[in-house]
């Protein structure tokens, strides 16, 4: 229990309550997440507008059940479907879609790939929640990674200082790539524009993610 | 002459002071996180008559200070907090200095 603590204390730095494909109007998100060996990804993108963004990004996944790996490089649409400015919170829904292009060791060559998801979440400065499910589909594959996030601030943080959050993360992978459920236990810390999580999950892998948002 | 001048100058110098606010504060919905607050500062800080921009999450609220002789209309900051994805609730204008208003924050709890 004291190993995971330092875990957590040391291996984060700074970071906002919810990673979201689009930050604020004319800004550029770049992200950077290691889900555990099963998943990694990159990710940037740009709003022109508070409520929608483009860009793209680059995901590998490796199965921990055989030893299948599928590396695929998207352009993607994200979209803000509605957002709640409530009086002490804020709920979103976000959807988003795009097309790419795909490799892997169980086929030959390259492969067209369709990207389709959605985010759901709600947060005040103690509590968020926010359920996410993205797919990526080919006529060799078809991944849908599934994420629910629950946190808690021990302490209300304002803009300028650093905010403290404790998240409890389940995930489920189709495809074969992980079996049964995911969980996590993160630490996540966010100033200003910048964020930073890590964690360990139940079979004690490091699961991190970076953003910044400028 | 002179006092009459002097007397002109104070007149000019005083609806100077009282024609325009020196600081707008508004209160704002949905401003929850650090994201949110950078959001509203970068889009504040492309009107002209800006100075500064504070924002805090504690009291929803987002002062704007603004540049000597300069102004933003009520309905430009409204739009402007639209498009950035937030709803206002009120909006005030006062002669606070932005100092001031810093500092009443740090020492008023809502």
């Amino acid at each position: 229990m004291i190993r995971l603590f330092i875990v957590l204390v040391a291996a984060a730095v700074a970071a906002p309550v919810m990673a979201k494909p689009i930050a604020f109007a004319d800004g550029t998100t770049v992200m950077a997440e290691y889900g555990a060996g099963t998943m990694q990804e990159l990710q940037i993108f740009y709003a022109p507008r508070f409520d929608y963004s483009i860009g793209g990004g680059h995901v590998d996944f490796t199965s921990d059940e055989d030893s299948q790996t599928n590396h695929i490089t998207y352009a993607r649409l994200n979209w803000l479907a509605h957002r709640w400015n409530l009086d002490d919170a804020q709920a979103n829904v976000f959807v988003w879609g795009g097309l790419g292009s795909a490799t892997g060791n169980s086929f030959s060559g390259s492969t067209f790939t369709g990207n389709a998801g959605g985010q759901a979440d709600y947060e005040t400065r103690r509590v968020y929640a926010s359920l996410k499910s993205d797919l990526q589909r080919s006529s060799q594959f078809s991944v849908r990674v599934d994420t629910l996030q629950l946190g808690v601030a021990p302490y209300k943080h304002d803009y300028g200082g650093i905010a403290t959050w404790f998240v409890f993360q389940a995930r489920h992978y189709t495809d074969n790539l992980h079996s049964g459920i995911e969980t996590a236990a993160l630490l996540r810390l966010f100033k200003g524009g910048a964020w930073i999580e890590a964690g360990v999950t139940n079979a004690g892998k490091l699961q991190a993610m970076a953003m910044f948002n400028f | 002459m002179k006092r009459f001048q002097l007397h002109l100058c104070l007149l000019l110098l005083t609806v100077s002071a009282t024609g325009t606010a020196a600081t707008i504060e508004m209160t704002v919905n949905g401003l929850v996180c650090a994201f949110c607050a950078q959001g509203i500062e970068k889009k504040l800080k492309k009107f002209p008559a800006t100075a500064e921009v504070v924002v805090n999450l504690e009291h929803r609220l987002v002062a704007v200070s603004l540049k000597e002789g300069q102004d933003i209309s009520d309905a430009d900051l409204l739009k402007a907090l639209k498009d950035a994805g937030y709803t206002v609730k009120s909006i005030e204008r006062n002669d606070t200095p932005i100092a001031d208003v810093r500092e009443k924050l740090k020492q008023v709890k809502p």
